[in-house]
């Protein structure tokens, strides 16, 4: 190699050394000196709901018609002294008739035993000492069921068994099993409509509530009774299981929250969802960049659920402002679930941030948020807010608002 | 004729012109560039306004035989200081491509460059705190700015004999500039906030420029440029217009030995045109500047000039746009470079190193330079 080329070597080596290297241009500054335009001011701005345009549905008038009704949901409420609510559950299971086919044949047959399976949905793992005592109930036991009308029939003289949940099981099966006289007790007579309904109720050391299975969530009771069919033979014929599933389910609540027009209600059975209607101007939207939204809410009395057994508020963009029927956004981005606590007594502050940004980049969306208390219709905690319709007597503002904190657009140098 | 056209090309495709970035640039219109070819760069520039490869005298076109394309990358190692405290920076630059040739049967050359007029390449890192809803809320800023302004220039020399070559050129300046403040809170219920704008500069100018040689031994050169005013229009609306400066240049070359040429240059900035105008935006102003140059390039063996010759410079000037009123930057550099030429001396690379110290008060900066330059007679 030649000193010529020794030199170009060296040179395309320091080039494409150069050429490899890495940018970095990020260097301390201080303000004023190097901080052209100045720095980025934050403001803060509370903006209030439409006044009278929030509401929850169903209205009053319409309070028996939710979007998710009592028993329909993914679990049934059974509490005792509980201070959210006091309710009772109820199963009726499909029809068990008097005789089975058996080698083409309708044969009667005798029950030697009956199990009835019940799953734990949740409970307060806090507590111990928890029993489900379940009672037989008249079998035309509907959906008109009230707590009035059922706590009475759950007496002694209607007991079936009681099931002690041990301290350890927090969810899943229990189940009690009848053997000899006691299966009198599921007895279903002859010419009758072949029906066995049941209700719940619970004890614990202290005051508390679970949630047991339900039809919607494939986790409600079910019936299985241990037969001897009549007939000459013995094995797998003559022994046989009949197994009924819930047909109906149900759970009565002893003060039921009902929706009042002046307030917000969020949860409850029927379930109840809120929307809400915010006014944010063009020329705030256009010329700010929100870096916070907060949805405050102040609740009418505490927000009670089962500890450890959190219930989720969840805020909802609005696709299209149709009132109780609008539709709502599917997109994760836009769908905020918070938490509750056990007590909910203060106010409710749920992050907006995403809902906001998007009024702020489609003008067509409505600046409109819905509420609801997830799982409907199968949680113990029910939210009651004030609205702009409400009115406290030291003239707190109580009224549902948007804490937005926001910039202006930065002051860049020209040039 | 297609060769041109292929260098024209080549020229006009869409580079990162910009000169050495500063904290210095950081206001008014951003760092001035230095349109030199990395020969011109090794020497402090001190040989500038008789370089052909460098854009700061149309007249130095006239020394150029044949048809020439050259190209620079820069690379800078640079280490701020200022109140803020301190940090090791580098960034990569091509700040200068000229394509120049002679006109058949005429003694003018013709040539085009696209070079840095100012850069306003930078990221600026603060913090802070700010009370948000009645709690202290540290917050992190990030300021980037990237783009400038770029001169495009086409110029023409003709020489009278050997003793006088005339020179003028067209300026085009243009360039945009995109900015962006990110702003990142220790909170992260709150967002980050980004908000980006971009401003584009328009203006042309125009520059005349003479060398007289007396003799091969020595020579004199002087240029005259103005730029009349930029338009500064942000997100495509007019929010300025600012005064650009007059420029004067005088240069000298002597041969003091066959084997070395010695070199000085000073070039004068009227930025203190631009003053009002950026007060008026808010700015600190702009002071006029000025920048002298000395330089020598030896020559080993004298039967191949271009055969490693050593190239030194050492240069003093003052920056436009103080980072503090009355507070104006300035800078010291000194040089040194060497190249060759091989393919029959058709192409060529040039090698140049610059350490830079700059300081305004509280705030400095050192910086190494490394000057990559290309040139190919095709």
């Amino acid at each position: 190699m030649t000193g010529r080329w020794r030199w170009a070597f060296l040179v395309a080596v320091a080039t494409a050394v150069m050429a490899a290297c890495q940018e970095r241009l990020t260097s301390p500054a201080e303000c004023p000196e190097l901080c052209p335009g100045g720095s980025a001011q934050v403001f803060d701005t509370i903006v209030p709901a439409v006044a009278l345009r929030d509401s929850s549905f169903p209205t009053a008038a319409e309070g028996a018609n939710g979007y998710v009704s009592r028993g329909q949901g993914t679990a049934l409420l059974l509490s005792s002294g509980f201070a959210a609510s006091e309710d009772r559950a109820i199963y009726r299971f499909a029809p068990r008739g008097d005789s089975i086919i058996a080698r083409d044949t309708l044969r009667a047959y005798t029950v030697d035993s009956a199990m009835i399976s019940l799953t734990v949905v949740a409970r307060d793992t806090l507590v111990n000492g928890l029993k489900v005592y379940v009672y037989r109930l008249p079998s035309t036991v509907d959906s008109t069921a009230s707590f009035a009308a059922i706590d009475p029939l759950l007496t002694d003289a209607n007991l079936i068994d009681s099931i002690a949940v041990p301290d350890s099981v927090n969810t899943g099966t229990i189940r009690t099993v009848l053997r000899g006289a006691d299966v009198a007790r599921v007895a279903l007579p002859p010419g009758g409509d072949s029906v066995l309904a049941i209700g719940l109720r619970m004890a614990a050391e202290t005051p508390t509530g679970i949630r047991m299975g339900a039809l919607a969530s494939s986790s409600a009771a079910s019936f299985t009774s241990y037969i001897t069919v009549d007939i000459a033979d013995t094995g797998s014929i003559q022994h046989q299981s009949l197994s009924r599933v819930t047909a109906f389910n149900i759970f009565t609540t002893q003060n039921p929250v009902v929706p009042v027009d002046s307030l917000l209600t969020v949860g409850g059975e029927p379930s109840s969802r809120a929307l809400l209607r915010f006014g944010l101007s063009d020329a705030f939207l256009d010329s700010t960049t929100i870096v916070r939204a907060t949805l405050e809410l102040v609740p009418v009395r505490p927000i009670f659920g089962l500890p450890t057994d959190p219930s989720i508020l969840q805020t909802l963009a609005v696709v299209g402002d149709l009132g109780a029927k609008s539709p709502l956004t599917s997109d994760a981005t836009f769908i905020r679930s918070d938490t509750l606590p056990a007590v909910q007594g203060d106010t409710v502050r749920i992050e907006i941030t995403r809902i906001v940004q998007l009024w702020q980049s489609s003008r067509t969306r409505p600046q409109s948020v819905f509420l609801r208390m997830l799982p409907e219709a199968a949680t113990f905690a029910r939210a009651v807010f004030h609205s702009t319709r409400s009115h406290v007597s030291d003239g707190t503002d109580v009224a549902p608002r948007l804490r937005i904190t926001y910039q202006r657009s930065f002051p860049f140098e020209n040039p | 004729m297609r060769r041109a056209l292929v260098l024209l090309a080549l020229v006009v495709l869409p580079v990162r012109g910009a000169a050495q970035s500063s904290q210095f640039g950081v206001r008014g219109l951003g760092m001035p560039g230095r349109p030199l070819s990395s020969y011109a760069f090794s020497a402090g520039g001190a040989f500038g306004l008789f370089d052909a490869q460098s854009a700061l005298n149309p007249a130095s076109l006239g020394s150029l035989p044949a048809l020439t394309a050259g190209f620079g990358a820069l690379q800078d190692f640079r280490h701020v200081e200022n109140p803020a405290g301190t940090r090791s920076l580098r960034e990569t630059r091509f700040p200068h491509v000229a394509v120049a040739g002679p006109i058949r049967r005429y003694p003018a050359v013709v040539g085009v460059s696209f070079s840095s007029y100012t850069s306003r390449d930078f990221t600026l890192a603060t913090a802070d705190t700010v009370i948000l809803r009645g709690v202290l809320v540290p917050v992190s800023d990030t300021f980037s700015s990237r783009g400038g302004l770029s001169d495009l220039r086409f110029a023409a020399a003709y020489r009278v004999q050997d003793a006088w070559v005339f020179g003028g050129a067209f300026h085009v300046i243009t360039g945009s500039n995109r900015l962006r403040e990110r702003r990142v809170f220790a909170d992260t219920t709150y967002q980050t906030a980004t908000q980006s704008s971009e401003i584009s500069y328009a203006g042309v100018g125009v520059s005349l420029g003479v060398i007289r040689n007396f003799g091969p031994a020595f020579s004199v050169a002087a240029t005259a440029r103005s730029d009349g005013h930029v338009n500064v229009d942000r997100d495509s609306a007019r929010v300025a217009t600012v005064d650009l400066p007059y420029t004067f240049g005088l240069g000298l070359r002597w041969r003091a030995r066959p084997r070395l040429d010695l070199a000085s240059q000073l070039i004068v900035k009227t930025w203190s045109g631009a003053n009002s105008d950026l007060l008026a935006q808010g700015g600190t102003g702009a002071d006029n500047t000025y920048e002298v140059s000395l330089g020598a390039e030896y020559r080993p063996d004298l039967r191949r000039p271009a055969r490693r010759p050593l190239r030194l410079g050492v240069r003093y000037g003052t920056l436009p746009f103080p980072l503090v009123p009355g507070e104006q930057p300035h800078e010291f550099g000194v040089s040194a470079g060497t190249g060759i030429r091989f393919a029959q001396e058709r192409a060529g690379i040039d090698l140049g190193l610059e350490h830079v110290w700059r300081s305004a008060g509280a705030f400095s900066e050192r910086s190494f330079l490394v000057n990559v330059g290309v040139t190919v007679r095709p």
